[in-house]
């Protein structure tokens, strides 16, 4: 709390003050992502009441996933090797790709009377909260770029969706509970790529 | 029968030596310490009374490949370091059990490792007691576990501790967040209590609980109580009694707290009709229905100071200072007002006392009382003086000095010849003012009073007389007895000539 009026009393343009109110950027979306992933996990448990899957059951499920064309770091060394702007990049593709599917998602559970409303208005919180954690991400994004801290090579990100036209269509192969299962890690992944970018822009700031 | 006999005897040779191809393994787990890397054990089955060797084998994306470690994770496991572990990836492990007389596998899915971290407890747990007032409470400290990486942000603990009383099976739980320390406050006097920590990383699996640490909290001295006990106990016995006179000694009290303040009391003066009446009745009450002259022109206000002295040069003789004895001056405050000594032709105004009222400051407090009180002026008599002690109600002013004193009797009007009035009969009671006496010698010494200032009332040099004779003895004696005697009022209204 104390940084968040720390960063309100720095109204001149100087650097460090920039970079703390680009922390604060950070910490509120690193907050929102891993709201989402709470939410995706519930969502997730509740699923598997209904479905009940085997533990051991072969299938692939992770090849059902849409974004798994999208190379995504797999763990600490790796998110930590990529540059900056690649690991932006992977963050931003990873919000844009689940803004229709989850949009589509909640539609189809506000049809279906078996699910409760409980779950209900989580799915919408899901959907919304993606979209807003894109623009959040977006404005972070902004910020470093204005701060020179990553380049501006990034631009064509402003339309991301240019980047997924060709796997619009994938999502609909997805059932529900695989949709569910994969944002559940895509959404574990980008609350982890957002931290380890935080820390790496902005280190000293709780980390 | 040979046949039968061979059969039986590889019967016989099984059933001694039973063994078989092993049973494929059972119950499959993983475990992420630090979400890092990560670990996985299987539970062998039956081994068919040979030696059986287990190897893991996994696909990840594309191509299958071996355990890289067997050994560090225990028997029958496998553990992946760093560059094997992959998240949100799936791993499909497959244990082969071989023996000599075959082999047996099982498949077991993996299908994101991050479901599988479960953290070490937390370590360093400290708990302090604060036995201060008004409650005690535990200060309960720990640290992270040592493994997990918490300066580049990839991993995020939260905490959950628990307290319960050694007695009790409850434990009372407490969600921290991601601080490592908590105050504890459920905690009473001679109890004793267990506290145990854990935590999760990134909303997975809970750690086991840390050790338990036992805290005391030291008993309450019961001797404290009763001692305060008493303390109040006895404090409220003077208090009560107190209360009581309070109570019933009402009126004593209020007398001796708050005693009667005398009313104001003016002669001739009606407080009611103050109150509620004009101005003009106000003054007239205060004044008592006196028309003053038109007031006239100062003609001179000069302020000079006086010089009083103590000295017998201002004296008057002896002699005469015993003959009148009973020659007092009786001088009042009104004296300002009212009192017009004039030893001159130079005509002074009643009114023009008013004014020298007005400054006070020019009076010597120690000759006049300093109350302005507007009394009539009377026709009043110089009085040689003695020492009077004036009082109050009539602000007669308290001269101490001398044998002889000079005292300002009322004046009762003022002209341009005459002097001093004095009348007897406004001599106020309680006074020691003795009969006014009209004659009054003149002292000798005229010429140096003369030289004090212009403001000194002194006598004429016996060129003019006053047109009222005994008035002008009266002002001469007044005069002479006041320069005699150094007292002078420095009312600038005197005049001289």
């Amino acid at each position: 709390m104390s940084s968040m009026r720390a960063a309100s009393s720095c109204t001149n343009g100087q650097t460090g003050c920039h970079f703390l109110s680009l922390a604060n950027l950070f910490d509120r979306v690193i907050q929102h992502s891993a709201r989402m992933h709470g939410i995706s996990n519930d969502l997730h448990s509740e699923f598997e009441l209904y479905f009940l899957p085997s533990k051991n059951q072969i299938g692939r499920v992770s090849r059902n996933c849409h974004t798994s064309t999208i190379l995504t770091p797999n763990g600490k060394e790796n998110a930590q090797r990529i540059a900056r702007e690649e690991l932006t990049e992977v963050i931003l593709k990873l919000l844009v790709a689940w803004r229709e599917p989850l949009w589509h998602f909640h539609q189809n559970m506000a049809q279906h009377h078996e699910f409760n409303n409980f779950s209900s208005n989580k799915s919408l919180e899901m959907s919304d909260m993606v979209h807003e954690l894109r623009r959040g991400v977006q404005k972070v994004v902004e910020k470093m770029q204005m701060l020179g801290v990553i380049s501006s090579s990034l631009g064509n990100l402003a339309s991301p969706e240019a980047l997924l036209a060709s796997d619009r269509a994938e999502w609909r192969l997805m059932n529900d509970y695989d949709l569910l299962y994969c944002f559940r890690r895509d959404s574990n992944k980008i609350q982890n790529y957002l931290k380890i970018l935080k820390c790496r822009i902005v280190p000293e700031h709780r980390c | 029968e040979v046949q039968f006999f061979h059969q039986s005897k590889w019967l016989v040779l099984l059933c001694i030596h039973s063994t078989s191809a092993p049973e494929s393994p059972r119950q499959f787990d993983c475990r992420s310490r630090e979400k890092e890397t990560f670990s996985c054990w299987w539970e062998p089955g039956s081994d068919g009374g040979l030696p059986t060797e287990y190897r893991l084998f996994y696909e990840i994306e594309k191509g299958v490949r071996e355990c890289p470690d067997y050994v560090s994770a225990g028997e029958n496991s496998c553990f992946f370091d760093k560059r094997h572990t992959s998240f949100w990836a799936e791993y499909i492990m497959m244990v082969v059990a071989t023996n000599a007389l075959g082999n047996a596998s099982a498949q077991f899915q993996i299908p994101d490792v991050m479901n599988y971290v479960k953290p070490d407890p937390p370590v360093n747990v400290t708990v302090v007691v604060n036995s201060s007032a008004p409650s005690p409470f535990l200060e309960i400290r720990w640290k992270s576990p040592p493994n997990v990486d918490v300066r580049t942000g990839w991993v995020t603990p939260k905490y959950e501790l628990r307290v319960k009383q050694n007695d009790s099976k409850e434990w009372k739980t407490v969600d921290i967040g991601a601080q490592t320390f908590f105050n504890f406050h459920n905690v009473e006097h001679g109890l004793l209590y267990m506290v145990q920590v854990r935590c999760n990383l990134d909303y997975g699996k809970w750690s086991e609980w840390s050790n338990t640490i036992f805290a005391k909290i030291p008993k309450h001295h019961q001797l404290e109580k009763y001692f305060w006990i008493f303390v109040f106990v006895f404090s409220l016995i003077p208090l009560l009694t107190a209360m009581y006179i309070l109570v019933l000694k009402r009126k004593v009290v209020k007398q001796c707290l708050l005693p009667p303040v005398p009313g104001p009391k003016i002669k001739g003066v009606d407080v009611h009709l103050l109150k509620s009446g004009q101005s003009e009745d106000v003054v007239n009450a205060l004044t008592g229905n006196q028309n003053f002259p038109p007031m006239a022109a100062w003609t001179e206000q000069v302020e000079d100071f006086l010089l009083v002295s103590d000295s017998d040069e201002w004296l008057l003789t002896d002699t005469f200072a015993s003959e009148e004895k009973k020659d007092i001056f009786i001088i009042p405050a009104s004296l300002h007002l009212g009192l017009e000594i004039q030893c001159g032709d130079s005509t002074v105004d009643l009114n023009t006392w008013e004014k020298t009222d007005d400054s006070k400051e020019e009076t010597k407090s120690n000759f006049l009382n300093t109350e302005p009180i507007n009394l009539p002026i009377e026709k009043q008599e110089c009085l040689s003086g003695e020492e009077v002690s004036i009082q109050p109600n009539t602000s007669y002013v308290d001269i101490q000095q001398r044998p002889t004193l000079t005292d300002y009797s009322r004046v009762k009007e003022v002209n341009g010849d005459t002097i001093l009035i004095l009348n007897e009969e406004e001599i106020p009671h309680g006074s020691d003012a003795v009969k006014v006496k009209r004659e009054v010698s003149v002292p000798d010494d005229y010429s140096r009073v003369k030289e004090v200032n212009s403001d000194v009332v002194f006598l004429e040099k016996g060129d003019s007389k006053p047109i009222m004779p005994h008035d002008s003895e009266l002002s001469k004696g007044f005069c002479s007895k006041m320069i005699a005697n150094g007292y002078v009022d420095s009312v600038p209204s005197f005049s001289v000539k």
